[in-house]
C-alpha cells in the first residue's frame, strides 16, 4: 500500500530490534510508556513488544480519551439524550461506554434518540436538517478531536444554527502526563510522545518532561517501524547519558504544532478548573469547556445534569491499567466478566483501549507463553 | 431511510476493533484532496481505500487538489512533508 509499505517492512524491523539490542544495557530494566492508545493499538497489531529485548517494558498510558471518560460525565450524556426533542450525536466508541445505569447504546434501545457520528460536522448537518428538534454534540477527544469541534461550532455560528450544541469532554495531555509522573506508583525511563496530539500542539509543550523530571520523551508515529524507531531513539539517550525532546514522526509534526488551530482552540474553549480522569481522579486545568463566548451552545448550559460524580466498577482496574501500574491481564476481570463484547471497564470498550487491544491481538501469544 | 438501512449503515460504520478508531482515538489519516469548495471552506478528499469524504481546511488552507492532508474526525490538522508524490506519508 502506497505511504505506509516502507513503515511496516520486515527487514527493517528487524535491523531495528538489532538495533535496539545493541543499545540496551543488560541487567537494567526499562519501563517506556507509550502515552497514546493509537500507539497501543499498533504494538499490539503488530507484535511490537515481542520484538523487544525482555528488559525493555512498555508500558500504555492514559491517552485514549473515551477510557479516560468517567462514570458521571456518561450519565449526564444519556440524561440529556433522554430529554423531548433531543437528538444525542456521539462517536462510535462512545455508544458503548457503560454508565452507572446503562450505556447511549441502551438509551437509545429504550428510545433515546441517539446517533453515531463520524465528525462533530455530521452532527451539525443533522442539526440543519431537524431545525425543529435540539441536536446536541457529546465532543470528546484530545487536541487532536478538539479543533474539529471549535471549527463546527464557528461554523454553526457564522450560518446561524441555533439548534446545535456541545457537551465537552475535551481533555489535553500534558496535565496528565505531570500527574503520572507525580504519581509515587510509576518510576518510568522514557515517554513515546503522542503522534497526532502533538500534529495540533508541536512538540514543545512536551519540553517540561526532560526539564523538569528528567525524563527523554520522543514523539512518534503509528506504524511499526515509527514506534520501534522511536523506542530506539528514547534508549539510545538513555545510553547518552542526554534527555531531551525528540521528534520522529517529523513529516509530520511541526515543532511548534498548528499554531491556526491552537488560535481556533483558545477562542472556542477555556480550561475547567479541574476535570475528572477515570483512574486519576481530577486533574486541574486538563478538561476544556466552551469559553463565554460560545456560551450560547453549550449543552451544559442549556440542560440541567445530573453532574455526580460516580465511582467506578469495583470490579475494574481501568485506573491501575491507565496508570500503567498494571498489565491488561493482570486485572481480576479481564477476558472473563469484561469482553470487548460486554465491557465492565472502558478500556474495553475502545479499540485505542489498552484491554481491547490485548484482547484483540495479544491474548492468545500471552497463553502460549504461560504455557 | 428504513429502520434496516439505518442498523446496517451503523452496523458498517462502527468502529472495528482490528483497524483502530479514527474518530475517537488520538490517530489521523492521510487523504488527498480532489475537490475544493472554498466558499464554504471544504474539500472532498479521498483516503487509501477511495473513500471520500467531507473535510474542513481551514487549519491548513491554502491547500491545492492532489495535496496530501492528515485528516481527523472530519477536519485536516495537517499536511504531509513529503508532499503528494512523495509516497512517505502515514495512512
Amino acid at each position: 500500500m502506497r505511504f505506509v509499505d516502507e513503515f511496516r517492512d520486515a527487514e527493517l524491523g528487524r535491523a531495528l530490534a538489532g538495533e535496539i539490542l545493541a543499545v540496551v544495557e543488560p541487567g537494567r530494566h526499562y519501563k517506556l510508556m507509550e502515552v497514546c492508545g493509537g500507539h497501543t493499538h499498533s504494538i499490539y497489531k503488530y507484535g511490537i513488544d515481542d520484538l523487544l529485548p525482555a528488559n525493555v517494558e512498555l508500558v500504555h498510558g492514559p491517552g485514549c480519551p473515551v477510557c479516560v471518560i468517567p462514570m458521571g460525565r456518561v450519565d449526564d450524556g444519556i440524561a440529556i439524550a433522554h430529554q423531548p426533542d433531543v437528538i444525542f450525536t456521539c462517536f462510535g466508541d462512545m455508544m458503548r461506554i457503560p454508565g452507572s445505569d446503562g450505556s447511549l447504546q441502551d438509551a437509545k434501545a429504550a428510545g433515546a434518540d441517539v446517533r453515531m457520528v463520524y465528525s462533530p460536522l455530521d452532527a451539525l448537518r443533522i442539526a440543519k436538517a431537524n431545525p425543529d428538534r435540539d441536536v446536541v454534540f457529546f465532543a470528546i477527544g484530545f487536541e487532536t478531536t478538539a479543533p474539529s469541534t471549535a471549527l463546527t461550532l464557528k461554523r454553526a455560528r457564522a450560518e446561524g444554527v441555533k439548534n446545535f450544541f456541545c457537551m465537552c469532554n475535551h481533555v489535553t495531555i500534558v496535565p496528565p502526563l505531570r500527574a503520572l509522573l507525580d504519581s509515587p506508583d510509576l518510576r518510568l525511563d522514557g515517554f513515546v510522545g503522542p503522534g497526532h496530539v502533538s500534529t495540533v500542539v508541536g512538540a514543545r509543550p512536551f519540553e517540561f518532561i526532560p526539564a523538569r523530571y528528567g525524563k527523554p520523551i520522543v514523539v512518534a508515529g503509528f506504524e511499526p517501524l515509527d514506534v520501534l524507531q522511536a523506542v530506539h531513539m528514547i534508549l539510545r539517550q538513555l545510553a547518552e547519558g542526554r534527555c531531551e525532546v525528540e521528534n520522529q514522526y517529523s513529516r509530520v509534526v511541526p515543532y511548534e504544532g498548528n499554531l491556526r488551530a491552537l488560535e481556533v482552540l483558545a477562542e472556542v474553549f477555556t480550561l475547567r478548573p479541574h476535570f475528572e480522569w477515570r483512574g486519576l481522579g481530577f486533574i486541574s486545568q486538563s478538561g476544556l469547556r466552551l469559553s463565554d463566548a460560545y456560551a450560547d451552545f453549550d449543552a451544559e448550559l442549556r440542560y440541567a445534569v445530573p453532574g455526580v460524580r460516580v465511582a467506578d466498577p469495583k470490579a475494574c482496574q481501568c485506573g491501575e491499567v491507565l496508570k500503567g501500574v498494571i498489565k491488561p491481564w493482570e486485572c481480576k476481570v479481564f477476558g472473563t466478566a469484561c469482553t470487548p463484547e460486554r465491557p465492565i471497564g472502558t478500556c474495553m470498550v475502545s479499540s485505542e483501549g489498552a484491554c481491547a487491544a490485548y484482547y484483540n491481538f495479544g491474548r492468545f501469544a500471552r497463553e502460549r507463553q504461560v504455557v | 431511510m428504513s429502520a434496516f438501512s439505518v442498523r446496517l449503515d451503523e452496523a458498517v460504520a462502527h468502529c472495528d476493533p482490528h483497524g483502530g478508531c479514527i474518530t475517537c482515538g488520538d490517530e489521523a489519516v492521510a487523504m488527498r484532496v480532489c475537490v475544493i469548495d472554498a466558499g464554504r471552506g471544504l474539500a472532498l478528499c479521498e483516503d487509501e481505500a477511495g473513500r471520500r469524504s467531507s473535510v474542513e481546511i481551514a487549519l491548513v488552507e491554502p491547500v491545492a487538489i492532489g495535496d496530501a492532508l492528515l485528516v481527523h474526525a472530519g477536519t485536516a490538522i495537517g499536511r504531509s512533508a513529503a508532499g503528494p508524490s512523495g509516497g512517505t506519508d502515514h495512512a
